[in-house]
């Protein structure tokens, strides 16, 4: 395994690898950077780029993007007090208070230094596990896959978004979108509603890019002209310079909280569809909790930017675990990387460690070195990002659109994905607003096609249904979904009794 | 009245029964045993009771809180600048086919940063054609004469 990653390291450092990397990760860092541009939305302007590399040079591209993302949030967060992305949110409650009394490179540097450790700690997660469950996952048959996919699906419905009951119904209309088209098992057309383009199914990428890209543009879009803009908290007399032996110092002092933050971080990219929003927070707060000052958190410590970072960048290692080992996007950003693993003809899933080894390897490697060329980045442009995220929202939307517009088109050189795109960016902007969850939809629309397949396989190999409880990974993947709706229910029960009583309680 | 909860509700509950209606008249494939209609029928079914489920709560919540609309918060959105944002993208993927990607996207970039940030100064048009020229002709370049992307040729212009 240490031979095939060394080779894999060596291989990757060809210019022809690293250029896509290091582009990728600047990509990543600016685009984390920059307060309304989320990773997801970074990862979708990349990927057009993407079509014409071969598959390594791409995947290292969308890794590269993946890691620097993670990351570039904390610029904004301790410097200007804005987070970047949501992944950072946490990172502004202890890096602003420090860098507004004076030490905003040892806040920035704490939080590129802590993501570089918690990213590598992820690393270390990531190339030890994902073999050893994808070997796992080859000896599922269809009623385990089936069970899996409805485990994935039940945990991300129930825990995203405020109601439960809304979490179902966005992953049930993600399902509704893959029956129309064709049958996946015979190819036989079925609810095409006499529309051409609908013939061949609904791909899931122009539906992913038109539901998430339109969904937060044109959110952005609502408030445009209602707010300050940047400029107001810029201060160009911000100092970075630091001793980065201290600070590194200082992280590697507290080893426990560094090890235990990473290691919610990888929890929760594991689990599907949580992601690093959701790491960050609770990384922080667990910090907290186990401090002997916790009183000093939201004050400038550096407790609270070492947990945030260290969890936002181990989270990224445990997202791609669950993509490699089991072909289930961790999330929006691990999603589009299954797209583009498609679009090269590459099959996800259990088999994918064992046959593409290199393209497999060189993800690892492509993580790996992905850090420290993060880390360069942000020491070489943390100051020129300052000035880039204050680019006119009226100019970035625009060319935002356009790059949305040529992805969709690219993957099939036609209109009709284009016209996907369309419909669901409407889609999409409508869920935001009736607050349905945007996550359940597009695993639903990801996994719809593979929860068919592997249940009509299921049950032609086997008309006994019982054997979806009785088979015991089935049954016990059943009973973890039956587990984590329970689970929601019950945090959606505590949530609305800690809220006021007058207040607008959630359904369910 | 129902509330925007019930109207989603309603509506997910009504389009999944359309839907499952329409897979009744689905023919069996005789190498199958299970008809291409069986789990479309299975995923419309539950869409529609959640659907449902979502209407119902919706309901309850209102008799329970005394059939008085909640007060609706100041959103202070601008909804009439993302419904004309909707439009311009619309026309743009209309315009594409027609006048190609060249013309489309220029007019496209140009009209959107315009509607976001009305070109009150000359420094704002001048940003505007820049922004305009400069994504069409990168994104042409790099997509259609480096990546192999054939952009879309307009029927209208013949380019």
């Amino acid at each position: 395994m240490y031979g095939l990653l060394w080779d894999a390291i060596v291989n990757l450092l060809q210019l022809k690898y690293l250029l896509p990397l290091v582009i990728g990760t600047v990509a990543g860092v600016v685009g984390g950077a920059l307060p309304g541009v989320t990773i997801t939305m970074t990862v979708i302007i990349v990927l057009p780029f993407t079509f014409g590399l071969d598959p390594l040079q791409g995947l290292a591209a969308m890794t590269g993007v993946y890691v620097g993302g993670s990351a570039g949030g904390l610029v904004t967060a301790t410097l200007l007090g804005i987070p970047g992305t949501p992944s950072s949110v946490a990172t502004t409650f202890d890096g602003f208070p420090m860098a507004k009394r004076g030490e905003a490179g040892r806040a920035m540097w704490l939080g590129v230094w802590s993501s570089l450790f918690g990213g590598l700690i992820g690393g270390v997660v990531l190339i030890a596990a994902t073999g050893p469950l994808a070997e796992v996952a080859v000896a599922f048959g269809p009623w385990e896959f089936f069970s899996l996919f409805i485990l994935a699906l039940s945990m991300v419905a129930g825990l995203v978004g405020r109601s439960l009951l809304k979490g179902f119904l966005s992953g049930a209309i993600g399902l509704v979108v893959t029956v129309l088209g064709n049958d996946p098992v015979m190819g036989q057309p079925r609810l095409t509603l006499g529309i051409e383009f609908l013939e061949g199914g609904i791909p899931f990428l122009p539906v992913l890019i038109g539901v998430f890209a339109f969904a937060q543009i044109m959110g952005d879009v609502e408030r445009i002209g209602r707010g300050g803009t940047l400029h107001e908290s810029l201060d160009r007399a911000i100092t970075l310079s630091v001793s980065h032996l201290k600070v590194i110092g200082e992280i590697l002092s507290r080893p426990l909280l560094l090890l235990w933050t990473s290691f919610i971080g990888v929890l929760i990219g594991v689990l599907p569809a949580i992601g690093g929003s959701a790491a960050n927070m609770m990384a922080y707060d667990q910090a907290k909790k186990l401090s002997r000052h916790p009183e000093r958190f939201g004050t400038g410590t550096p407790e609270g930017i070492v947990a945030s970072e260290s969890a936002n960048n181990a989270n990224v290692g445990g997202s791609l675990v669950t993509i490699m080992a089991f072909g289930i996007p961790g999330d929006a950003v691990t999603a589009v990387m299954l797209g583009a693993l498609t679009i090269h003809g590459i099959q996800s899933g259990p088999l994918f460690i064992s046959q593409n080894t290199q393209i497999a390897y060189g993800i690892f490697a492509a993580y790996l070195l992905a850090h420290p060329i993060m880390a360069l980045v942000i020491a070489l442009g943390a100051r020129l990002m300052l000035r880039v995220v204050t680019v006119p929202k009226a100019a970035l939307f625009p060319v935002v659109l356009v790059l949305c517009v040529v992805g969709a088109y690219a993957l099939g050189n036609n209109m009709s994905t284009v016209y996907v795109l369309l419909i669901f960016g409407l889609l999409g902007y409508a869920m935001v607003k009736v607050e349905l969850p945007l996550a359940p939809l597009i695993l639903g629309v990801i996994l719809g096609d593979q929860i068919e397949t592997n249940l009509i396989r299921a049950i032609m190999t086997d008309a006994d249904l019982w054997l979806f409880l009785t088979r015991p990974i089935s049954g016990g993947l059943l009973a973890a979904s039956v587990a984590s709706v329970a689970f929601a229910l019950w945090q959606h029960r505590r949530q609305r009794g800690r809220e006021l009583p007058d207040e607008e309680a959630d359904d369910f | 009245m129902i509330g925007r909860d019930g109207v989603t509700g309603l509506v997910a509950s009504a389009t999944s029964l359309v839907l499952f209606w329409l897979t009744l008249g689905l023919e069996r494939n005789p190498l199958v045993p299970i008809g291409p209609g069986f789990y479309p029928r299975l995923v419309l079914g539950v869409t529609a009771v959640l659907g449902f489920a979502l209407f119902v709560t919706d309901l309850l919540r209102r008799r329970a809180r005394g059939g008085g609309p909640p007060a609706a918060p100041a959103s202070g959105a601008n909804y009439l600048l993302v419904a004309l944002s909707f439009a311009v993208f619309g026309v743009y993927v209309m315009l594409l086919p027609l006048l190609g990607y060249r013309l489309a996207t220029f007019l496209f970039v140009l009209g959107l940063s315009f509607l976001l940030e009305p070109p009150r100064r000359l420094g704002l048009w001048l940003r505007g054609m820049v922004l305009a020229l400069a994504t069409t002709v990168a994104t042409y370049v790099i997509f259609d004469e480096y990546l192999a992307v054939l952009l879309p040729r307009g029927s209208w212009t013949g380019f």
